[in-house]
């Protein structure tokens, strides 16, 4: 089987130039509302030369890349494309395998039987995503899906590397350390200082040495470093167990505000329940991510006596975590996240004992509210009292599972409920009248 | 207005469309915003989003004068909302 890997070139930014031609030619970058502070989320290949980058702070990006065209990211847009381009592949292959918002392995079977005939179905496609979304896509092809993620990154944007695992080890040995899949800054320098500071040093590391330096990963990542690798795809269809969920936010500004801080707790813990519930999750694990106007970062958690997916169990434990460890410093971001995760049905004997059957139908209740007129129709009392503040960070699950369709047109002709308010303000993020 | 240039305006404001129902899809053609009206030169991009049960459809369209908006349409009520809008202008500065 050949392996593809589709990488859309700086995704969120191409998006915005490909759908605001004013745009095209000119350094943008792609950031929360660019009138709040907040960081990078991309930058487009005009922006990278001075040196912005995802996930650098505002204020850098505009002192590096005066000139830039500043757009608030719309999330739900490249989500919806994301969806979009997924259908696409799939008229290529059954098998895909999204790996982020903007990369996909596409699994060829026996009509691909040879590293050329790959390449050629991955230029078809580079040529429809032009075609069809005016974006760029660079895609990498190998015999499985390290070789393929690997070859991705060769050439960008809208490059085509193909690579057998012969052509893997002329292209990657040289290579820095960290240009491996897998090793991150930490453990590069680790390896640097046991004098594996290439790729092919690590092909050629004693087994016995890395086992006892870096355990099991060890000998794992030294196959890697010879462009083997046996993970098996999983076509989305099949679906893979999440192990956590968890959303985070940036504050508009440094908030030392207690009851703004538990506000905007109650309503994160509030989105990763719904999420949890729509996705059919219990969780034991919660886990309270607090860093201050320093960028120091605390990362603390306990764990439930019994699997829940409700914001009313989650959302004390996060403000108890948030009185134990805040030390009265200016917070800069707060995140709540669930994990231990199991699916609800096999977890109900222990929910059993825990719930009371008629808060239970309640929430059942208030989530077919949701379900039906959005998120912002129904939210918890306690996010109001600071909405200005918390204006930003969205109610409930931010973007419902929009099921992948063939044809994406044929529901427009369907329901026939009246808009409210918040549905006339088009983004259920709004505060509810 | 922040340093830099901060290109989109974001609206929610209500419009009038005209559009075409061609082959099972929707197409905006022209619409009325702030008393004049905009003819749709091209459409760049298409995506929807879900609020509830209701499917929104949003179109990115460039307009014949150049200038850049996204368009929401709203099935339940068979409306169109303004949601962005690039005119190289600020708001309130007439033509």
């Amino acid at each position: 089987m050949m392996i593809l890997l589709v990488d859309m070139d700086a995704f969120f930014a191409s998006v915005e130039q490909a759908h605001h031609p004013h745009l095209r030619g000119k350094p943008v970058i792609v950031c929360g509302d660019p009138g709040r502070r907040g960081v990078v989320t991309a930058a487009s290949y005009e922006a990278r030369p001075s040196g912005v980058r995802a996930g650098m702070r505002l204020q850098e990006a505009r002192r590096l890349c005066p000139d830039a065209e500043y757009v608030e990211g719309d999330p739900a847009k490249y989500v919806g494309l994301s969806l979009q381009l997924l259908d696409l592949y799939t008229r290529y292959s059954p098998d895909v395998e999204p790996f982020s918002v903007d990369e996909a392995f596409v699994g060829l079977g026996p009509e691909a039987p040879t590293l050329e005939r790959a390449a050629e179905i991955a230029r078809a496609i580079q040529r429809e995503i032009d075609l069809r979304f005016g974006l760029g896509a660079s895609i990498g092809v190998g015999p499985n899906k390290l070789v393929a993620k690997m070859a991705s990154g060769v050439e960008k944007p809208r490059g085509l590397t193909a690579l057998d695992p012969e052509g893997f080890r002329d292209v990657f040995w040289p290579r820095d350390i960290q240009t491996m899949w897998g090793v991150g800054p930490k453990l590069a320098e680790r390896m640097r200082s046991l004098g594996i500071k290439t790729v092919g040093d690590l092909a050629r590391a004693p087994v016995p040495l890395l086992k006892s330096e870096f355990g099991i990963i060890g000998p794992q990542l030294r196959e890697c470093a010879w462009g083997e690798d046996d993970t098996p795809l999983v076509p989305y269809h099949r679906g893979l167990d999440a192990k956590s969920m968890g959303h985070e936010v940036t504050l508009a500004e440094d908030c030392d505000d207690r009851a703004s801080l538990e506000g905007t707790l109650l309503r994160l813990s509030d989105q990763v329940a719904r999420r949890m519930r729509g996705e059919g999750y219990v969780g034991r694990t919660v886990t309270l991510k607090l860093r201050d106007h320093r960028f120091v970062t605390v990362l603390r958690q306990r764990v439930l006596p019994d699997f829940t997916a409700e914001a009313e169990r989650i959302y004390p434990v996060t403000r108890t975590l948030l009185n134990a460890n805040w030390n009265g410093a200016a917070v800069r971001l707060l995140g709540v996240s669930v994990s231990e995760l199991a699916r609800s049905g096999e977890a109900k004997q222990s929910e059993l004992f825990a719930s009371e059957d008629r808060s239970q139908r309640l929430r059942e209740a208030l989530d077919r509210v949701r379900d039906r007129l959005g998120e912002a129709s129904v939210v918890p009392l306690g996010t109001l009292v600071h909405r200005r503040r918390l204006s930003h960070v969205p109610f409930g699950m931010p973007q419902a599972r929009t099921p992948v369709s063939r044809k994406p047109d044929a529901s427009l002709g369907a329901p026939a409920a009246r808009p409210g308010r918040s549905a006339r303000r088009g983004r259920d993020s709004g505060d509810p009248p | 207005m922040v340093p830099g240039n901060n290109v989109f305006e974001s609206l929610s404001d209500p419009i009038d469309v005209i559009g075409a129902f061609l082959e099972g899809r929707i197409q905006p053609l022209r619409f009325r915003w702030q008393g004049r009206v905009v003819r749709v030169r091209k459409v760049t991009g298409q995506w929807s989003r879900r609020e509830g049960q209701t499917v929104l459809r949003y179109f990115a369209v460039e307009s014949a004068a150049g200038e850049s908006y996204e368009l929401c349409y709203d099935p339940r009520s068979a409306s169109w909302i303004l949601s962005r809008a690039w005119t190289g202008r600020s708001r309130g500065q007439g033509r």
